[in-house]
């Protein structure tokens, strides 16, 4: 007995640390729940690039994840699924039509000679561009962290204390004006004369002399000449070599006056105010830039927070509905055994749920049916083993045996069902997609848990009771057994 | 109450046979009208649907939304085959499916839509646009997976069991499948009712389910033959079913509440899943008792094993004193 007393605190206390698991961590939702956008890209070959390896969808990922990174959206994730394609979640994003627009360009590198007499205005436009970036920057943080007086220091109006929506529009209305001093940059310049196309590598490299940093670039032949041209027509006008990186420009290096006669041959070097860190993400930038791989946005996904809401709420019901007609089902039926399994099924759902806030699983709609129907397996355990302990007592044999046999015989059963529907949960999370993938996932781990619960949980807790002398009574077990039948008490 | 299934087995046979037509009719019929065995949802066939929602805090919200006037705005757009929904509280709500469209194309009748019966309530919005290639690739995976699950389950249970009844539980499954499908192919010639990716799940946890139904009796039926080699399969098998007669009935059971919960208050998605669950699970429940039992009785008196306990020809007999 001594070792079903140790089980049952330890039933007891697993279930407390479930409970403070869930109270402690948060639930991750998945953006059909908490709302959102999502975007498949499909990552499309070239001519050029006839088969995509690791290393191009990681390339391409970056430039992606840095453009996911400019719409100013929180808790964005940018993954890579399967061989070709890439799947964006913005959460709380319910229009997804800027997002679509930004993701679906092709990454582009072009370098862009500056138009003369414009020195002076493209100063201006820079200024203006650095202002707007700096109160962008501020208004994030004062997003992020609620803390109004960083907001207040850069505003004209210090009694303007916006709420978190009024943010939102200030954050917006700024992106649209970085945007807007974009394209007024883009105007000075001249249209491209070289792209990304003709780079062959770019990378970061210490500079000789001095603790700063420059980036390399190598262009094949063709635009090694046309980089020549492009630098000797600027070298010494103090104008800018413009470098464009999806119509952003990310450099506008001077060209010294020594090039005037030549131009910049055998590769150039960008030897801007760059640290090491610096210097390697615009190599990556470029390198990433210089992928002409096409993107295209073959599916999206937008559910409004107020839907995610509503259906939350409804799974719940659906749940609490569910669970309380099965515990009545179960201890009506199966009398003392069904109201312990039922002990046993509410340490299940508790368990369960804490794995999924341990495993960082993302609940979906899919995902909370699927824990729904777990609870008919874990049932279904109880179910075979109670049946089984039943036919054992009208067969004659005493209460402990009976409840002995009953799980013994029981398990070869349940451990095959189990491993079936396993078999079926492993075939749906390896070919299946999204969605479908969360509910796999769920549903697994409910029946592993399960085998945990409705086996060791329940006989633990039977053992114990059949150990106190007023729950070892046959007729708690099975209603209409005859009298004549032998009792271990 | 004990159901001698061995000799009523031409009549369970039947029902089955008879479900079974009817599925297969039903996907055929659905295959001559939709060129598919079921209708396609947005998930397989691809393109866009948006679902928008009026603010009545701002909008006028005294008439529910005129699907005239919605099918108007679509031919201004070009869009005349798209398909019109009004739905929610007081029609305030409309769903609109139409070819996939694009950024463009879709920001262009989203705000058509604002601006004739807006304003619009942005944190209720669903847009789903599905590529052909996404809805090609749902599809396909979503098959492999089938067969993959099929292809696990034949091989564990020949390992825990025999081939023999790894093949007919297979049967049994695909018994349940076919007829959850059929019933769909239906539903989806009277009332429009679309498959998507959910059903594949649907279908997959159908499988999963009612191979422990078909595993719970096969595993007695097995005890059964262990203990009692002597007797004969007939026998064995009725009395296997009627063994986990009540166990069956009582999963099935337990589970069919918990799906008629989310019927109730489970919201749309889920609505027509929960249905294809009770359906394959009521089928599953069914097959497992008079199917895969009275398959597996059929098989070995067929195939000369009816009494386990008879030495196989070439061995030699043990001595009866």
């Amino acid at each position: 007995m001594g070792k079903q007393r140790l089980l049952l605190a330890m039933i007891f206390g697993l279930a407390i640390a479930a409970i403070v698991l869930i109270s402690a961590t948060p639930t991750r939702l998945g953006l059909d729940l908490r709302g959102g956008t999502q975007l498949t890209l499909q990552v499309e070959t070239t001519e050029k690039i006839p088969t995509l390896t690791e290393t191009d969808l990681e390339a391409v990922q970056r430039v992606i994840s840095d453009r996911v990174n400019e719409l100013g959206v929180s808790e964005t994730s940018v993954q890579i699924l399967g061989q070709n394609q890439l799947l964006v979640q913005l959460p709380g994003v319910s229009d997804p039509e800027q997002a679509q627009r930004v993701l679906g360009e092709t990454a582009q590198l072009e370098f862009r000679s500056q138009r003369p007499e414009t020195n002076q205005q493209f100063q201006i436009e820079n200024q203006i561009l650095q202002q707007h970036q700096l109160e962008l920057l501020t208004l994030q943080q004062a997003a992020e962290t609620g803390n109004q007086s960083l907001l207040n220091a850069t505003t004209a109006d210090p009694d303007n204390t916006p709420v978190p929506a009024e943010l939102e529009q200030q954050i917006q209305s700024v992106q649209t004006a970085i945007r807007e001093s974009n394209r007024a940059i883009r105007e000075l310049f001249a249209p491209a004369a070289l792209t990304g196309e003709r780079l062959t590598d770019a990378y970061a490299q210490p500079r000789q002399g001095g603790n700063q940093w420059e980036v390399v670039l190598d262009f094949d032949a063709a635009g090694g000449n046309q980089f020549a041209e492009l630098s000797r027509n600027v070298a010494g006008t103090g104008r800018s070599l413009g470098i464009f990186l999806d119509n952003r420009l990310i450099s506008a290096p001077t060209v010294d006056v020594r090039y005037a006669e030549t131009g910049i041959t055998g590769g150039a070097v960008i030897s801007g105010n760059f640290d090491a860190e610096g210097a390697s993400d615009l190599a990556i930038q470029l390198r990433g830039g210089a992928l002409p791989l096409p993107v295209a946005v073959v599916e999206t996904r937008t559910v409004g927070p107020t839907l995610g809401q509503d259906s939350i709420r409804r799974s719940l019901y659906a749940a609490i509905v569910g669970l309380v007609l099965v515990l009545i089902f179960m201890a009506v039926y199966y009398r003392l055994p069904g109201v312990l399994a039922d002990i046993a099924l509410v340490v299940y759902a508790l368990l369960t749920f804490a794995a999924f806030n341990a495993f960082g699983v993302t609940l979906t709609l899919p995902g909370i049916a699927g824990f729904i129907l777990s609870i008919g397996m874990a049932v279904d355990a109880n179910v075979l083993i109670f049946e089984r302990t039943r036919e054992e007592l009208r067969s004659g044999k005493t209460l402990y045996r009976s409840v002995e046999s009953g799980f013994y015989r029981a398990f070869s059963s349940i451990l095959d069902s189990n491993v079936t529907t396993l078999i079926a949960c492993a075939a749906l999370f390896w070919f299946g997609a999204g969605l479908v993938k969360g509910f796999a996932l769920t549903l697994a781990i409910g029946v592993v848990i399960s085998l945990f619960t409705a086996v060791t949980c329940s006989r633990t807790l039977l053992f114990v009771s059949l150990g106190l002398p007023q729950f070892r009574k046959p007729e708690l077990f099975c209603p209409g057994l005859s009298t004549t039948a032998p009792s271990n008490s | 109450m004990k159901l001698d299934i061995i000799r009523q087995r031409p009549f369970w046979w039947l029902i089955s046979s008879l479900f079974i037509v009817a599925s297969l009719i039903g996907m055929v019929i659905s295959w001559q009208q939709l060129g598919a065995p079921l209708r396609p949802g947005l998930d397989f066939a691809g393109g866009t649907r948006i679902q928008i929602v009026r603010d009545c805090t701002q909008a006028d919200c005294t008439a529910p939304i005129d699907s005239a006037d919605v099918r108007a705005l679509l031919a201004q757009q070009g869009l005349e085959t798209g398909v019109i929904q009004v739905a929610g509280d007081d029609g305030q709500s409309v769903s609109i499916r139409t070819r996939n469209l694009d950024v463009d194309e879709e920001s262009t009748l989203r705000s058509a839509l604002a601006t004739t019966f807006g304003p619009l309530d942005n944190q209720s919005t669903q847009i789903d646009s599905v590529g052909p290639v996404i809805g090609q690739q749902l599809f396909a995976s979503g098959l492999i997976a089938l067969i993959v699950a099929f292809a696990g389950i034949v091989i564990y249970l020949s390992v825990r069991f025999q081939l023999d009844y790894a093949l007919l539980a297979i049967v049994a499954l695909l018994h349940d499948v076919v007829i959850t499908m059929g019933l769909f192919a239906w539903l989806g010639l009277l009332l429009q009712v679309e498959v998507n990716s959910l059903f594949i799940v649907a279908l997959l946890t159908i499988v999963g389910f009612s191979v422990n139904d078909t595993v719970v009796i096969y595993d007695r039926i097995r005890e059964n033959i262990k203990l009692h080699p002597e007797r004969h399969i007939n026998d064995l098998v009725d009395d296997g079913v009627n063994q986990t007669l009540t166990r069956s009935i009582n999963t099935s059971l337990t589970t069919i509440l918990l799906l008629v919960a989310i019927v109730l208050f489970g919201g749309e998605t889920l609505k027509f899943f929960a249905l294809a669950l009770i359906t394959g699970f009521l089928a599953g429940a069914y097959s497992s008792i008079f199917v895969a039992s009275t398959l597996l009785a059929w098989w070995r008196v067929q195939s000369g094993q009816a009494i386990a306990g008879l030495p196989e020809a070439g061995q030699p007999v043990e001595e009866t004193p």
